[in-house]
């Protein structure tokens, strides 16, 4: 049996440790959890170990997140992501673009080195020690990918390019094969261009009928609407699970539970969920769920779809080349059993071991205690920006019941946002974005033609909102001192 | 001897890279100055060709280098947009550079609700920008242009201000680069979001649009000949192509011999050739005078030639090519002929006049061809 580095342990998630952080007593780590950390990324142990250590860290946990309150975890990961410590046009960088990329701690930066530098090798069909390892690897980040979302089998995973291409392969691959003329697919205006685009290709090819929920009062799809939208014809609902504009978040559960009793199936876009807060496709059920590696932390090239296992092994190949065939004729080939079938050709090996290690990152975290931090941003962010004059913000009022995500999209009245985003950017090294965030239909159904958006991630503080709401007033000011 | 000239005494200004960034050393050296003592052009030559080597080779085409390794310079820009450019370098804190743009965006007249049209949308911009083009009395082009965002107002402020109320050619030959100059820090590359170079482009575009269309007005109550018409037209397709130097020419040296056997160019008056300004007007009627041609045939061709150190600081009209059928060449040799246009035009040469193309022949060898 192989000794594999970085086993990839399902536990629940451990008190902050970061070695790089500056320790004060209070925040400090205790040995004992320190240890059991460091033993745990270096040995196969097994769970049972993890859970015995426990109870220890439970008790020491609560006395550390107290005084944990003081230092933010914007302020304890920042160390972490070295691309963060720069000045742009003579200010200090203020990183609010997340929704669109996210960035890396140098933890993954290293695996990627680490990868290039020491095992680079082409996986799956090699003999050789290095191509053995490399292959390791890359199966390993597979497993990291599934427990992440909490899979039943790795199986179910299939490595993408990015979120994009995995809607187009259940498009291309699901859709053409399942879909007849009449048939429906249901979407909400407020869909990114990914998961409308590839279904209106498909439905033009099948006869199929895309059709779209609006929102509600309140910005967000209307999830009675959408309900009664689902019928016998509707064969797939394709809905995020958190809007990159609105910043809301839909049941997924529920509509998945709506669809599959009139027999049709679901595709959750979870790139702006995933990245953030806990996901679980089981509880979820989802049939079909696709997320990016560079929005969660990890590199650019690499992203999955995942599939139940029962509907993946129904679909026909994607992609056609070599690692996804089993016997290449010349007038006919036969095909892999999935996720094999669907990742044609060398796969980005380097960059999903990189995804590999920004989930174990994230995991170092855990998933609950980013939610919990994103929320207060997000109640901050929106509370802040409210206070600016004539400012419209897009999406839902948070509230007890209504939860936001850590972004907000949004308009001053006579100012164009890409105005606001140059001057930001120029004057105060604030990097925000204008246009319309890949979501032309939302914005026309709004009304407007373009807005400015402003997204946070776990290693954003109280602090970036403050600079970024003083640079947004200077910069409203100076706009409007020209009128 | 005369084998050993080429009979067309083309200088080798059409493979010359176009040394945008390097101009400046070189225009310092006085020696590149178009002053002319003697009419000892092959030195001239040498000077071009000394240009040619100190260059990374880079090619000749694309005169409105839009690359962003070489800008084109201040002084050949259009006057006002000169001003404009020197204005902004003046300023050096950026804060005031955008509040001098919104300032010239705030001064800029709103364009009326017809004018926003999608031929005059400006494609590829995050922002709504509407450009509109005119023709003026004069047949110079005049803008006018709107947008929703205050910057991109006042970069189309700039461009409107700078660009209106010029002949066609000298917009068309501004190169975006200018926009680096002004120190903005705007996106310059040619990107989807430049909304700088796309105004400039549609703006260009639409200039050209006007200038055709206003040619074939002329052409339709001109009593031009054929071969009127024939150069009108390689005119404005010269215009259009403003880049491969070396194919217009050989079109347009066609045409020359196409228009041998028409109707004598005496009688056709210089207004009517609308390529041709006061230079070569004066070119023009100077040979006709002095050297009584059966054939002449002046064009200018300086646009091909914008860029480089002799053209600086003029106007145009730097380069023309000749073509003269005349019995004062009998008994000259090829150089005593070139000789002479070039002692005829002392004064144009001695005033911005850089170079000429000549091809002199007497009616007996042109009946012999």
């Amino acid at each position: 049996m192989m000794m594999m580095e970085g086993v990839a342990l399902k536990f629940p998630p451990l008190k902050l440790f970061n070695p790089n952080f500056p320790t004060s007593p209070a925040t400090t780590v205790t040995p004992s959890l320190a240890r059991f950390a460091l033993r745990s990324f270096s040995s196969s142990s097994s769970s049972s170990s993890c859970s015995a250590s426990l109870p220890v860290s439970a008790t020491a946990g609560k006395e550390a997140d107290s005084a944990l309150g003081t230092l933010s975890l914007g302020h304890l990961t920042r160390p972490d992501f070295p691309i963060l410590h720069q000045e742009v046009n003579g200010s200090k960088l203020v990183y609010l673009d997340n929704a669109a990329t996210s960035q890396k701690p140098h933890q993954v930066l290293k695996a990627l080195q680490s990868y290039y530098a020491g095992y680079n090798s082409n996986v799956h069909r090699g003999i050789h020690y290095l191509s053995a390892k490399a292959t390791d690897q890359y199966e390993l980040a597979r497993k990291k990918v599934a427990d992440f979302i909490n899979a039943e089998e790795s199986q179910e995973i299939v490595f993408t390019r990015n979120a994009t291409e995995a809607i187009n392969l259940v498009a291309y691959s699901w859709g053409i094969s399942n879909l007849k003329p009449g048939d429906e697919v249901l979407l909400t205006v407020a869909e990114h261009h990914s998961a409308i685009v590839p279904w209106q290709l498909v439905a033009q090819r099948t006869g199929a009928v895309l059709r779209f929920v609006d929102l509600d009062e309140n910005e967000v799809p209307e999830v009675e609407k959408l309900r009664e939208s689902i019928s016998r014809k509707t064969k797939l609902v394709v809905v995020h699970h958190v809007s990159n504009v609105l910043a809301s978040f839909l049941p997924i559960k529920h509509i998945a539970r709506w669809v599959h009793d009139v027999g049709g199936k679901i595709l959750v876009d979870a790139c702006q969920s995933v990245p953030h807060i806990v996901v679980d496709v089981q509880e979820l059920d989802a049939d079909f769920l696709v997320a990016s590696s560079h929005k969660m932390c990890g590199p650019t090239g690499i992203g999955f779809l995942y599939a139940k296992s029962d509907i993946l092994s129904a679909m026909p190949p994607f992609l056609g080349g070599g690692e996804m065939i089993s016997d290449v004729f010349l007038d006919h080939s036969t095909y892999a059993d999935p996720p094999s079938r669907f990742e044609a050709g060398t796969p980005a090996i380097g960059e999903a071991i990189g995804l590999g290690a920004a989930i174990d990152y994230l995991q170092g975290i855990g998933m609950q205690k980013i939610h919990d931090y994103e929320t207060e941003l997000a109640n901050y962010l929106y509370e802040s920006l409210s206070t600016i004059p004539n400012v419209r913000i897009y999406g839902p009022r948070p509230s007890e019941k209504v939860k936001r995500a850590a972004l907000c999209s949004f308009n001053v009245e006579d100012v164009h946002p890409t105005d606001l985003a140059t001057l930001l950017d120029q004057q105060h090294g604030v990097a925000i974005r204008s246009g319309h965030h890949c979501a032309q239909p939302l914005h026309r159904y709004l009304g407007v033609n373009a807005s400015a958006r402003a997204s946070l991630h776990f290693y954003n503080t109280k602090d970036d909102v403050d600079d970024f709401i003083n640079a947004l007033s200077e910069t409203v000011s100076f706009l409007n001192s020209f009128k | 001897m005369s084998s050993s000239v080429s009979s067309s005494f083309r200088l080798l200004t059409t493979r010359i890279p176009v040394p945008l960034s390097s101009t400046k050393s070189l225009f310092s050296s006085s020696s590149f100055k178009p002053t002319l003592s003697s009419p000892f052009l092959i030195s001239k030559s040498i000077s071009f060709q000394r240009i040619e080597t100190r260059n990374q080779s880079r090619s000749p085409t694309s005169i409105s280098a839009s690359s962003s390794t070489s800008l084109q310079p201040v002084e050949e820009l259009p006057p006002k947009l000169q001003e404009i450019v020197k204005l902004f370098q003046s300023v050096q804190e950026p804060k005031a550079k955008y509040e001098q743009l919104l300032f010239y965006g705030k001064n800029l007249k709103p364009l009326d609700a017809q004018f926003k049209t999608k031929l005059n949308k400006v494609e590829g911009c995050v922002s709504q920008v509407w450009v509109r083009a005119y023709l003026d009395n004069d047949r110079n082009v005049s803008f006018e242009a709107d947008s929703d965002s205050v910057l991109t107002k006042g970069l189309a402020a700039l461009l409107v201000l700078g660009l209106s109320g010029r002949p066609v050619e000298e917009v068309l030959r501004v190169s975006p680069d200018f926009a680096v100059l002004l120190g903005l820090q705007q996106s310059l590359t040619p990107s989807r979001n430049n909304g700088l170079l796309n105004m400039l482009k549609l703006m260009q575009k639409k200039a050209l649009e006007l200038y055709v269309e206003a040619e074939k007005g002329v052409l339709e109550s001109a009593q031009s000949s054929e071969g009127g018409s024939a150069h009108n037209e390689l005119q404005s397709s010269k215009l259009e192509s403003n880049g491969d130097a070396s194919s217009s020419n050989s079109t347009v040296v066609g045409s020359s011999s196409v228009g041998e056997g028409s109707v004598s160019k005496k009688d056709v008056k210089a207004s009517e050739f609308p390529g041709l300004g006061s230079r070569g007007t004066r070119i023009k009627e100077k040979l006709e005078k002095e050297l009584d041609p059966v054939e002449l045939d002046v064009e200018d061709v300086s646009y091909q030639h914008a860029g480089h150190a002799g053209v600086r600081g003029s106007d145009g009209e730097t380069h023309f090519n000749l073509k003269v059928v005349s019995k004062e060449f009998e008994g000259k040799s090829l150089v005593k002929r070139h000789r002479l246009i070039y002692g005829l035009l002392q004064e144009e040469l001695q005033s911005g006049l850089h170079a000429l193309s000549i091809v002199a022949k007497t009616p007996a060898e042109v009946g012999a061809a």
